[in-house]
């Protein structure tokens, strides 16, 4: 039987390529960044249960890894589909990790070493990596590459450490890339999201100020694995933060700079986020500005309930017009309106979290090129039909599930990926008999 | 470089320091000002409650008077440079209104076509003299000084029509204070109203308002506020002391510059060809650090 043909390992691609495997159909599951796990690995708990997101991703991630039916290809593209549902060619470009994947065991030692440091993707900026790094602590496969635009011996002829203190002798600097050729069945995207940059709405001052973050860098700062160990210091004077606001809607629901859409988990991850602060510290004061609380799915309003009514998260309807620092101190002050009472008011706290919109990965449209399947007017994948195939596109053998195909929480996007799963493996099956 | 100069009528009429100090600064910054035979009133974007016509008439007459002459029209105020450009924008979509214009415009031999160049004071001394040039003209850098700048809300909004600077987080007034050696400072409040536009409708909200700005400047302890705008200046130097008796806080005392008088003080110029004296906040006391002025 063909195999079946998995772009994005986030959850949505984890789950889907697992579902495949698992009932006889080889996967072949391609990561653009050097391991899986996508945003998921990212997060600290997931609502609405509160549990350790890389807990729950991590064992998937291994079993992906470890099963005969699934080869993953790692910091790797698509760049050509041809042919029909049933018998696509597909190229696949492998980019050079600058390691021997046969030989690294991810001991860390090179870049333990390595005297390049760079902000590191994995804490959203907030910490620093080396020019050679693993991607973090759980990252699969657990193999250092080499970022060659940072690595002084690619940049400057010069160094060679990580080679010299490498006790597997992995390290490869004439590695080339490789295009892998592949004949695949059907087609799943899993491309998932990026996060809205908000520097394009400047009264928040995302930027300028330091204490103004977005959701996804306070995920990373609360988080025991994060540059903190979960300690909430706030970037302009390493000061706890006991008073904190989440602003929502950010670059979301708005007709001027952002997306006219909502970005559907914002209100959830905040109200986690919020208990959170919480659990570290219940004498903390946490405050979410909000549009709407859309809380639809399973459990999610007793989830805001329980924020609430036990640890006193308070909810104020309003979207602040604009955020003041403090010269000095670096505080911040919101204005806003209270729509609940209908009343200008103000309030100063310590940090500021910018729930910021779901958007498009900015590769969808080469990908969507690539593919040759429609995209919507923002550039997410369109569905063949939003009621009935709303996990197919305009390309028969052609599958989209999870965030890029707009923005969806983790219950949905695994979902999903089932349904993806199923849809490809009839097509490998139809494709078999065929033959 | 040439500029058809256009004071307009806030500044002639009432704000002379301002233009004192423009006319002193600007042609030894190698700006040459034409002055603009037969212009008037800008146009006053109020008049449009009355007849939306003879407002953009009279913005556009002004517009083409420097069209005629072929070169950009340089405003000092705030004000004037967004009525410019909104009718600028409004006879870009309005061919008929435009053609009206134009048949009373040729009256006096003038035609509008919408090709003047519209050059505010951040845009002609930002963009066009630029830092090189305002630092070869320093002869007393103003070392040591902190004051905060005033955009004011007409060079910054409404955005979408292109405004001189950044609506929500303006620098070139920051840039033009640090070039004179002086040092801005970025306070909360920065891009806030000074509330002139209340003034017919409630004195004390506008007093309220410009009291908030003032006590941030003095709380900061900043040697004083620079704008650019000659109503946010009437209502923060001429009002302090009446916004000081509104607010009851009598140990409001902000310093209030004009830019150009800023700059002409680090340039070597004396306070009487700045138009300084003019100024009703108190000033001495900086103009005594500055000495010699």
């Amino acid at each position: 039987m063909k195999p079946v043909l998995v772009i994005g390992g986030g959850i949505a691609g984890i789950q889907a390529s697992l579902d495949l495997a698992d009932r006889g159909t080889k996967v072949h599951l391609v990561e653009r960044t050097p391991s899986i796990g996508g945003v998921m690995a990212q997060l600290d708990k997931t609502f609405p249960t509160m549990d350790c997101s890389i807990c729950i991703l991590a064992p998937k991630m291994i079993e992906c890894f470890r099963h005969p039916n699934i080869t993953i290809h790692t910091q790797s593209e698509v760049v050509g589909l041809e042919g029909g549902v049933g018998d696509f060619k597909v190229k696949v470009l492998e980019h050079p990790r600058s390691v021997d994947a046969k030989k690294c065991t991810g001991c860390g030692l090179c870049s333990e070493k390595c005297p390049v440091k760079r902000p590191s993707d994995f804490q959203a900026g907030l910490g620093q990596r080396k020019a050679i790094y693993l991607a973090f602590p759980q990252a699969v496969p657990l193999i250092a590459t080499i970022d060659r635009d940072a690595c002084l011996w690619f940049t400057k002829g010069v160094c060679k450490t990580c080679e010299k203190v490498c006790p597997a002798k992995a390290v490869d600097y004439e590695q080339k890339e490789n295009v892998v050729e592949l004949n695949v069945s059907s087609v799943i995207a899993a491309t998932g999201f990026e996060q809205y940059n908000p520097k394009g709405i400047g009264e928040y001052g995302y930027g300028r100020y330091k204490n103004v973050l977005t959701a996804l860098e306070f995920e990373r700062l609360v988080c025991a694995s994060g540059p903190t160990g979960g300690v909430l210091n706030r970037p302009s004077d390493g000061k706890v933060s006991h008073n904190i606001a989440f602003i929502q809607c950010v670059g979301s629901r708005t007709q001027t700079t952002g997306y006219p859409y909502c970005s559907a988990s914002c209100c959830m991850y905040a109200t986690k986020e919020a208990v959170l602060i919480k659990e570290h510290e219940p004498s903390s004061h946490v405050t979410i500005f909000y549009m709407d609380l859309r809380t639809f799915g399973k459990g999610f309003q007793g989830f805001v309930d329980r924020a609430q009514n036990h640890w006193g998260v308070k909810y104020v309807r309003g979207r602040p017009g604009e955020i003041r620092e403090d010269p000095t101190m670096k505080d911040l002050t919101i204005l806003y309106e209270n729509t609940d009472v209908g009343k200008v008011e103000k309030m100063t706290v310590d940090l500021v979290v910018l729930c910021t919109a779901a958007m498009p990965h900015r590769d969808n449209r080469k990908l969507g090129g690539v593919l040759g399947v429609k995209l919507d007017e923002f550039g997410f994948f369109e569905d063949k039909d939003m009621l009935t195939a709303p996990i197919e596109t305009s390309k028969p053998g052609v599958y989209v599930c999870g965030s890029c195909h707009g923005p969806r929480d983790i219950p949905e996007s695994v979902a999903e990926a089932s349904a993806t799963a199923a849809k490809a493996a009839e097509d490998a099956a139809r494709a078999e008999v065929k033959q | 470089m040439r500029v058809a100069f256009f004071p307009g009528c806030t500044a002639q009429a009432d704000q002379i320091g301002y233009e004192a100090s423009v006319r002193a600064v600007m042609p030894r910054l190698g700006v040459e000002l034409a002055e603009m035979e037969g212009a008037a009133c800008c146009g006053y974007p109020p008049y449009s409650s009355v007849s939306e016509a003879a407002w953009f008439y009279s913005s556009a007459r002004d517009m083409a008077i420097a069209e005629a002459m072929g070169l950009p029209l340089f405003t000092l105020c705030n004000g004037c440079h967004l009525s410019f450009t909104e009718t600028k924008h409004a006879l870009e979509k309005d061919a008929a209104l435009k053609a009206k214009i134009n048949a009373k415009l040729a009256s006096e031999g003038l035609h509008y076509e919408g090709k003047a160049e519209l050059l505010h004071v951040f845009e002609l001394l930002h963009d066009g003299v630029g830092k090189e040039r305002i630092a070869a003209a320093v002869t007393k850098p103003l070392t040591g000084f902190k004051f905060g700048a005033h955009p004011g809300c007409h060079s910054i909004r409404p955005s979408k029509l292109g405004r001189p600077d950044d609506s929500e987080n303006p620098r070139k007034l920051d840039d033009l204070i640090n070039w004179t050696g002086a040092q801005a400072v970025e306070y909360p409040g920065k891009i806030d109203c000074c509330g002139s536009s209340l003034a017919s409708a409630s004195g004390k909200t506008v007093m309220e308002i410009a009291g908030e700005k003032l006590k941030t400047i003095k709380g900061l302890a900043l040697d004083g506020l620079v704008t650019t705008c000659p109503f946010c200046f009437k209502v923060y130097d001429n009002r302090q002391r009446a916004i000081a008796t509104t607010i009851g806080d009598r140990t409001l005392e902000v310093p209030v510059f004009y830019y150009t008088q800023l700059l002409g003080l680090a340039m070597g110029l004396r306070q009487e060809q700045l138009g300084i004296e003019l100024n009703q906040s108190p000033v001495d006391p900086v103009l005594a650090r500055i000495g010699g002025a």
